[in-house]
């Protein structure tokens, strides 16, 4: 809808391309036939679906008992050690927040960039985002060592007389990390509150429909309704943008405000931001690419969304690869043998080798597919690849953390570090909750911005008309 | 926000008549018919944004940017101000021998402050705004009036006298496409 | 009627919204209120002793310094108690028969101490020294208040963290002269407010407030 709060500009080049290569949506039947499909999983009960939530579900019971163990037993449970002080715990932080990006990315900074084809997909990427944030936010806390004094990082008048360093960066992800949360979950029940309304009209039986009518707010759609509402999304979206870059830019800065080689580096803030988007547009696509299968979203979610995610896979892939090269160049030029040694010895040669070539070559090699159309459009390519590069996300962080920790400046501090069990089924069970807290999205919460995409149906028929109709089977499946 | 109920314990406002439209155009073309025929109170209910409509509607821009950016006005200096105080004033901290008003750190906080208070502006401004939650209207009870949010355009033309059958309203509504017309209700 | 509420949904909706958003205030809000309540801090935790040890009568009625059984109060880290030996000094005759005297009769017989219990508890990571205090002026009634009344002792400060640190931001105002460190209800003559003036710097007292000067 926003999309349109500057409709004379919806005609501008940039918007034109991505019609071009693919439509950004073909003819479906009409809205009301649009908001039954759509709606439909909310009603109807698929016979996968509770298979895959049991299971995830259990995960997330791991994840649970893991977090009960660390509690109980504190960090020692973990492989941690010293000088590894930081280790699977951190990596699964900066992994989830990072996946976290592409959500608030696709609906926010395409919103200010015009970019109409997000309408189809920003609510996955958006519910994607809360999730990923709920697990990121979790594993810091865990950390913590008495967790459930996780409220003293809250400046707030203790009787301790004490307050938070303000100069200290974990403090400032404390703020980053809560506002993301808020200002994500904020922006995407304002998205969601149009289609809460369809869902309350739609919705078999008194119940569901008083259900949906409370979480509507009772939502009309009057005139007077979308003018404000147009003007509060929009600036939402706009708080998001600079938001997005300033929460990876603190994190990174968790690292780079400290004196370790691998991590006192200037290029961290904007390196971390662009992986983050990396990660999680890989996310995104591994996401929408089953879903658009199993609730027949083909006619939404086409051939043009799926290229332009590959394409700007490509973009913040090379970025990342431009990344790297500068921190190798820097830690070369700098001329400081402890920089030197981490850059083209520990970590390339050292205990975790395998891992640091793995990330390179996953994330550098991955999206070079992507110079190709086929592979653009190809299911079974993008969704390789992107399981690939979330991987490789995941990798690197271990890289910079444990890679650069174990091998210390005096190598008789050098140590290795192993995961606990209690590492890996917190890894393991974030992503069991991650699936289930996403499935449950699926089940209960309309999973297509509904008003955009009618909005942008409208806009395409009468853009060019008639629309393009869907190529008989051929093109990609 | 407040908590007055709409519509019912104030005085009755005046009836308005309902029109269902099938398309945007058809939407489009009854408010011009309309206005053609003196009937400037509108409303619409769509179930996506039409910008359109604004400038036929004679709608302004919406003043909620305001108190977003007076929301994060104060979140910032609110933000800044909780730094100063507990780690200038109140307890002065001496972390590595750094300044103790070192403000090149209290930025990222205070960045984080104004945003997050003006999303809070943003998302609480607008429902209060727009008096929501507001789980009954007048409106509600109009047969068939949920397709408003799904694929349907309706208008509400306002400023039905109290002795007007509304029946010349309809006959415009009717003939710029409506598909279904309803007499003046007090809605 | 299509409507799927009736029409006082809406007031209903907003005042649950309304409780709702209070009680999102007032659960911290009453949190913070309940931590400062001398309840919640042990202030009012009645703690029965082995021995009905009444302050009152040694320290009003027979004078006893503070240091002559808490003997580390100026010279360790802890005031420490005394040795059974010590009381059974003076109580060769006076109660020493009585039921009460059980547990100093004990303690005699086997040499374990009496188990008394700790009134004013600090946490472990908490690295406190007494004798310094002592020794730069803090009286034991600064912080035990006045046990000169206390049949029972109990904690008479919070003992929480803002409250060590309210005086090491500032320690001047909590100063007395080393005379009348032990003086139970002292005020102040005017040559002590003269002097009062010069204890921090007589004392080298700084602003004590670095982490480490508490967590070692």
């Amino acid at each position: 809808m926003t999309t349109t709060a500057v409709d004379s500009v919806a005609q501008s080049q940039a918007a034109r391309d991505a019609v071009e290569e693919f439509p950004v949506v073909y003819d479906v039947p009409d809205d009301a036939a649009l908001t039954d499909q759509i709606l439909s999983p909310i009603w109807t009960r698929s016979r996968a679906w509770w298979p895959l939530f049991i299971v995830s579900g259990l995960l997330a019971v791991l994840f649970i008992y893991a977090m009960g163990v660390t509690f109980v037993r504190g960090i020692g449970s973990w492989g941690n050690n010293v000088p590894v002080a930081w280790a699977w715990g951190i990596t699964d932080f900066v992994w989830w927040i990072g996946i976290g990006h592409a959500g608030t990315f696709i609906s926010a900074f395409l919103i200010l960039l015009n970019q109409r084809w997000r309408a189809s997909i920003n609510r996955f990427a958006e519910s994607m985002t809360l999730f990923a944030l709920v697990n990121a936010s979790l594993f810091p806390i865990l950390h913590l060592g008495r967790p459930w004094f996780f409220y003293w990082l809250i400046p707030y008048p203790a009787t301790m007389g004490v307050w938070p360093n303000f100069k200290s960066s974990l403090p400032w992800d404390v703020a980053a990390v809560s506002t993301y949360f808020t200002v994500s979950l904020l922006f995407w029940y304002l998205g969601l509150v149009p289609d809460l309304a369809a869902a309350r009209d739609r919705a078999p039986g008194i119940t569901r429909r008083r259900i949906y009518g409370i979480f509507a707010l009772g939502w009309r759609g009057s005139s007077q309704e979308w003018r404000h509402y147009r003007v509060a999304y929009t600036l939402l979206a706009g708080l998001a943008t600079p938001l997005v870059i300033s929460v990876h830019s603190i994190v990174s800065l968790d690292f780079a405000i400290t004196q370790l080689p691998g991590w006192h580096s200037t290029i961290f803030p904007p390196y971390f931001v662009v992986g983050a988007i990396y990660s999680g547009l890989a996310m995104v696509l591994m996401l929408i690419l089953p879903a658009r299968r199993i609730f027949h979203l083909k006619d939404i979610i086409t051939e043009a969304h799926l290229s332009n995610l590959a394409k700007l896979m490509l973009v913040t892939g090379s970025m990342l690869a431009y990344s790297y090269l500068c921190e190798a160049f820097v830690s070369w030029y700098s001329g400081d043998p402890f920089e030197y040694y981490t850059s083209f010895v520990a970590r390339p040669l050292g205990p975790y080798a395998i891992i640091f070539w793995l990330m390179l070559c996953a994330n550098i090699l991955t999206p070079q597919l992507f110079w190709w159309k086929r592979m653009r459009t190809n299911t079974v390519v993008l969704f390789g690849a992107s399981l690939l590069v979330f991987a490789g996300m995941w990798c690197e962080r271990f890289i910079i953390i444990v890679g650069s920790l174990n091998r210390d400046f005096l190598p008789s501090s050098w140590h290795f570090y192993a995961p606990s069990w209690v590492d890996i089924s917190l890894l393991a069970g974030s992503m069991g909750l991650f699936c289930f807290l996403f499935l449950a999205f699926l089940r209960w919460v309309p999973m297509v911005a509904l008003s955009e995409v009618k909005r942008l149906h409208l806009d395409m028929r009468k853009e060019r008309q008639p629309v393009k109709v869907r190529a008989a089977d051929g093109a990609a499946s | 926000m407040t908590l007055i109920q709409p519509s019912r314990k104030r005085k009755p406002r005046a009836r308005r008549v309902l029109g269902e439209f099938p398309s945007v155009e058809s939407l489009l073309a009854g408010i011009d018919a309309l206005k053609n025929g003196g009937y400037d109170t509108l409303e619409t209910f769509t179930p996506f944004d039409i910008p359109e409509l604004d400038a036929r509607l004679g709608l302004r821009r919406s003043r909620i940017g305001w108190l977003v950016f007076t929301c994060g006005l104060i979140g910032m200096v609110l933000a800044f101000g909780i730094q100063w105080w507990a780690n200038v004033h109140n307890y002065p901290l001496n972390s590595g021998g750094r300044p103790v008003f070192a403000i090149p750190s209290f930025i990222f906080p205070t960045f984080e402050g104004l945003v997050l208070a003006a999303s809070f502006g943003a998302f609480f401004g607008v429902l209060a705004w727009l008096r929501l939650p507001r789980l009954w209207a007048p409106i509600d009870e109009v047969e068939g009036f949920t397709s408003a949010s799904i694929d349907r355009f309706w208008i509400a033309v306002g400023a039905v006298d109290a002795d007007d059958s509304g029946e010349r309203a309809q006959q415009i509504l009717r003939d710029s496409g409506a598909i279904q017309t309803i007499a003046p209700a007090d809605v | 009627m299509t409507a799927i509420f009736p029409s006082w949904a809406t007031r209903a909706a907003r005042i649950a919204l309304a409780c709702g958003v209070t009680a999102l205030v007032m659960t911290p809000l009453l949190a913070m209120i309940w931590v400062r309540t001398p309840l919640a801090r042990g202030e009012k935790l009645s703690i029965t002793q082995p021995v009905p040890f009444d302050h009152r009568v040694h320290v009003n009625g027979l004078q006893i310094d503070c240091r002559y059984c808490h003997a580390g109060a100026e010279r360790s880290a802890w005031a420490g108690l005394p040795a059974t030996s010590k009381c059974v000094s003076c109580h060769t005759q006076a109660w020493i028969s009585s039921s009460v005297f059980e547990p100093v009769r004990q303690s005699l017989a086997t040499g374990k101490p009496i188990p008394w219990r700790r009134v004013n508890e600090l946490p472990d990571f908490v690295y406190f020294n007494h004798s310094i205090h002592v020794n730069k002026g803090v009286g034991c009634e600064t912080c035990h208040g006045r046990i000169d009344q206390m049949s029972q002792v109990h904690q008479a400060a919070s003992l929480t963290m803002g409250w060590c640190v309210s005086c090491h931001v500032n320690p001047g105002p909590n100063l007395r002269p080393l005379t009348a460190i032990t003086t139970m209800g002292w005020t102040p003559t005017k040559s002590d407010l003269d002097q009062m003036k010069t204890l921090t710097a007589d004392f080298k007292i700084k602003r004590l407030t670095n982490c480490s000067t508490c967590h070692r």
